[in-house]
Formats: structure tokens, sequence, C-alpha cells
């Protein structure tokens, strides 16, 4: 790869996607389709200091490809990025977002704005997502720290992007999941029970849909609990993760394997 | 009837080389210095938003003198090849010697083959790894490059700046005495340079994979006091 020099009329400017599409480094607009295993179930929900993140930890072909999947990646130190679907194109999507945001950054000595990542993944969605069956969905969640708030952008599937006030959910284990949000949100949130009803809506999802992973006690291995705040990207440790499922496991186990007429 | 007269070779790389300088020694110069645990990159530069020195990737940092519109571009460059390669690759396959070259090369043509040489001089800095040493690569107008062991002076004043920081800097210091040392170098003994004409960087490892930092006025202030 020699020196990527342009002159100003066909210069790629501080997009790395443009530089990486026009110089063939990224293929993104790939045809046909391959079996590749799916991702699935991410949640996110809005509180009073920023937004919290749940996920899975299973990538699922025609059986369990993985069990320790991170669905839930730091784009940048106040955005993080989730994916549903393929998981080859999840990747190169998380990657190619990361790379992104850090190139402009680099090349404009300044940061992008919140929306303005979230606009800028709009058309590599829709140009993936309309190429070929491998299709990927994300969720985009971050600190603005020009409005002091935390925000959540979800895509559809030809790259539309909506904002979010209240909660999102993505990928096959999503209509379980957004039942319980819809039963158990609040616009006044605190931390704690964002947290609560993020894992109890991934609870749901993971009990009800045979390709998303709930938590598994037998290999000590927990969803993925982040959050988004004026702090920054934080990720829970896996040992208050791992407690919090197995109350709620607990007291599923008292009722009968239902909640039991509230939401817990 | 258009009449070519003869221009000696000689002749042709001096004309040019002398253009060359002229266009750099009219901007003002920076200088590059490894301090015990990093290394820093102070250039003199009125404006604060024309930068010369720029982050390139997690261990390497850019600098330039000369023509802005000329060493911009290569910077840009820098910054598109060293992600480009850290994409197709891994992180640690992304070297700034292998960036140094394809500058030196770059210039080396245009001074030679373009229609009139680069107005500039370029440096890429490296702080060492597990893999790589510490190390600041010069880059000059007709592509010559140069491996410099401590500190590395580029500008149209660079040898009596040179010799004014090597008086100072017979041993590596902290950052403090470091940066104290090339301000001094730059400004001269008649000279003060405001705080605010400085652009100071530095790559030093903080816990994260991103090692550039700019320093802003209040930083450098404190650190001059």
């Amino acid at each position: 790869m020699g020196l990527p020099l342009f002159s100003a009329h066909n210069d790629p400017g501080p997009s790395f996607f443009h530089y990486a599409e026009g110089s063939g480094l990224a293929n993104a607009s790939a045809h046909g389709s391959a079996e590749s295993p799916h991702a699935t179930t991410v949640i996110a929900v809005r509180y009073n200091a920023g937004v919290v993140m749940v996920a899975d930890r299973q990538a699922t072909g025609f059986y369990i490809a993985s069990r320790d999947v991170r669905k839930i990646e730091a784009a940048d130190r106040f955005t993080a990025i989730a994916i549903s679907g393929t998981a080859a194109r999840g990747i190169e999507f998380i990657k190619m977002a990361q790379l992104s945001f850090e190139h402009y950054e680099k090349m404009t000595d300044s940061s992008l704005s919140l929306e303005g990542k979230a606009n800028y993944l709009s058309p590599i969605i829709q140009r993936n997502n309309l190429s070929t069956p491998l299709i990927v969905l994300p969720l985009l969640a971050g600190w603005d720290p020009s409005h002091q708030i935390g925000r959540l952008f979800e895509y559809d599937g030809a790259g539309g992007c909506y904002e979010r006030f209240d909660f999102a959910t993505i990928g096959s284990g999503s209509p379980f999941a957004e039942s319980a949000l819809r039963l158990g949100f609040r616009s006044d949130l605190d931390r704690e029970a964002a947290l609560e009803l993020g894992a109890l809506a991934l609870y749901e999802a993971g009990d009800n849909d045979p390709a998303t992973g709930g938590p598994d006690f037998v290999r000590d291995l927990f969803p993925m609990m982040v959050t988004i705040t004026e702090a920054g990207f934080q990720e829970l440790a896996g040992a208050e993760v791992g407690a919090r499922f197995r109350s709620i496991n607990d007291r599923r186990t008292q009722s009968g394997g239902v909640a039991g007429g509230t939401l817990r | 009837m258009t009449n070519y007269f003869y221009v000696s070779p000689e002749q042709l790389i001096k004309d040019r080389a002398e253009f060359a300088q002229k266009g750099i020694a009219r901007g003002r110069s920076m200088v590059a210095a490894i301090y015990d645990i990093g290394v820093l990159l102070v250039a003199e530069n009125p404006s604060a938003s024309l930068n010369k020195i720029s982050e390139v990737y997690d261990r390497i940092a850019f600098a330039g003198v000369g023509k802005y519109n000329e060493f911009d571009r290569l910077r840009e460059a820098g910054i598109r090849w060293a992600d480009g390669t850290g994409f197709t690759y891994s992180r640690e396959d992304v070297d700034a010697r292998a960036l140094a070259n394809y500058y030196a090369q770059h210039l080396g043509d245009m001074f030679t083959e373009g229609q009139k040489p680069l107005e500039v001089e370029i440096l890429v800095a490296q702080l060492g790894s597990k893999f790589r040493p510490t190390k600041l690569y010069r880059v000059a107008y007709e592509g010559t490059i140069s491996d410099e062991a401590r500190f590395a002076v580029l500008g149209g004043d660079a040898e009596t700046i040179r010799e004014r920081f090597a008086a100072s800097e017979e041993v590596i210091h902290p950052l403090k005495e470091t940066l104290k040392n090339a301000v001094n170098a730059l400004a001269g003994p008649e000279r003060n340079i405001p705080t605010a004409d400085l652009e100071v960087g530095i790559l030093e490892d903080r816990g994260n994979r991103r090692t550039f930092l700019r320093l802003d006025d209040a930083q450098v202030s404190e650190l001059l006091s």
C-alpha cells in the first residue's frame, strides 16, 4: 500500500469509509450469501444519567457457534455500538465505525458530534443491507457532551436512522425483550432501575428465543452490561452481572418459571 | 521556434534545492526530542488552528514545517496510510519507519520529477513498545531520510537551533526540562516566545492505546514555569 495522496477534487476527506471503499480496502458491496452465525439480542434503555445496554453472548448458526461473543463495543470514549444480524458483517461494521470516528478526529483535530456519528453510519448500513442478504442491524448509544444527555439511535434495514427517547431492542429476541421494556419503562429511571429492567428484558429474551443466550450458570458466562454516561463507556464486572441474573433466576424459580404477577 | 538552453544536472539540482530551502526558511522551526518516558514535539506556530503537529497512530506522531498546504496533505496521507494498514493487518503492524520511507520516496520523486520541489520538511516520531524502538525520522525536502538518536530540529534556522539545543540537552531529561530547553533553543537568547505561539504535542504512555496528547496553553505554561 503506497502513500494515499489525492488531488483536491477526489480527496475522500476525513471519512475513512469512503477512503477504504475507494481504495478497495473494504468491500462495501459484496453480493451473494454465505452461512455466517447470527448475533441476537441487544437492549438499550435511556435513564436519567445516560444509557444502559445489555446484550446476550451467543452467536447462532445451525447450532451454537459461540457462547462468549461481545456484541457491544465502545466506538470511542463516549459512544457504544451494538450489533445484531450476521456476525461477520457486524464485527467488520464495528471495526469500521471505531476506525472512522478516530480517523475523523485525527484528520480534523475535532470529534464528530453524536448525531454526526449516527448519521455517518446510515449509508454504510444501507449499502450493506441492500446489496447482500448478510444483514447487519446496529444500535448506537452515547453520551452527547454538547447537550449533556445520553442519546440512543436505532436503524432500520434500509439504513434509516431514528433517535429513540425511551428504549430500543435489536435481534431475534426483540419481541420478548420489548414486551418487558414496554411494561417496565418509566421516563425517570435511575441507573439501578435501568440496569434491573435491562437485565429482566434480556432474561425474557433468553428464556423464549432459541437464538438468544441467557445467563449461563454452568460456564459462568453472563450477558454484557454497560453504561454510557458523562464518565464514558463502562462495562459492569462479570461478578456483578452474575449476581443480578442469579437473583432474577432465583425469583423465577420461586414463582414457577414466570414473573409471578409483577415485573421482577 | 523555441530555444532550449542547456542546464547541467548539477545546476538544476542546486536551483531546486535553493528554491525549497528558501520556502522552508520562510516558516518557523520545530524541535522534536526524546525525554525520559516519551517523545516531545514543539513548534513555533502563531496559528492556533493550522497545526504543524498531529497524531497519526497509536504510537506515531507527525510534524511538518514549511508550506502548510503541502505538509498538511502529507499528514493526511500518513493518517490514511496508518489507519488503512492497521485495518488490513493489525494495529501492531503499523510502523513509523515504513511511513517515513513513503514520505522520503514521495519527496524525492517531487524533488527530481515534480513541477517544483515540495517546500517542506517532515518528522515522523514513534514511541517505543515491545515490538519497536522509540525513533525520530526526519525527512528533508529532497527525500533524504535520517534516523535521529535523541532529537531533531526542522526548519530554516535548524543549524543554530540544533547547536543551542544540543548544548542544553547532553543527557535525556524529564518532559519539563526538555520542553524548557526546546523552547529556549527555538527562541534564542534575544527572544521570548509567548505560550500562545507554541504548539506542543507529546507521545507518552498513559495506560491508553492512544499515546498522543496535545498540550493546551495552560499545560504548557505550567510546564514552563
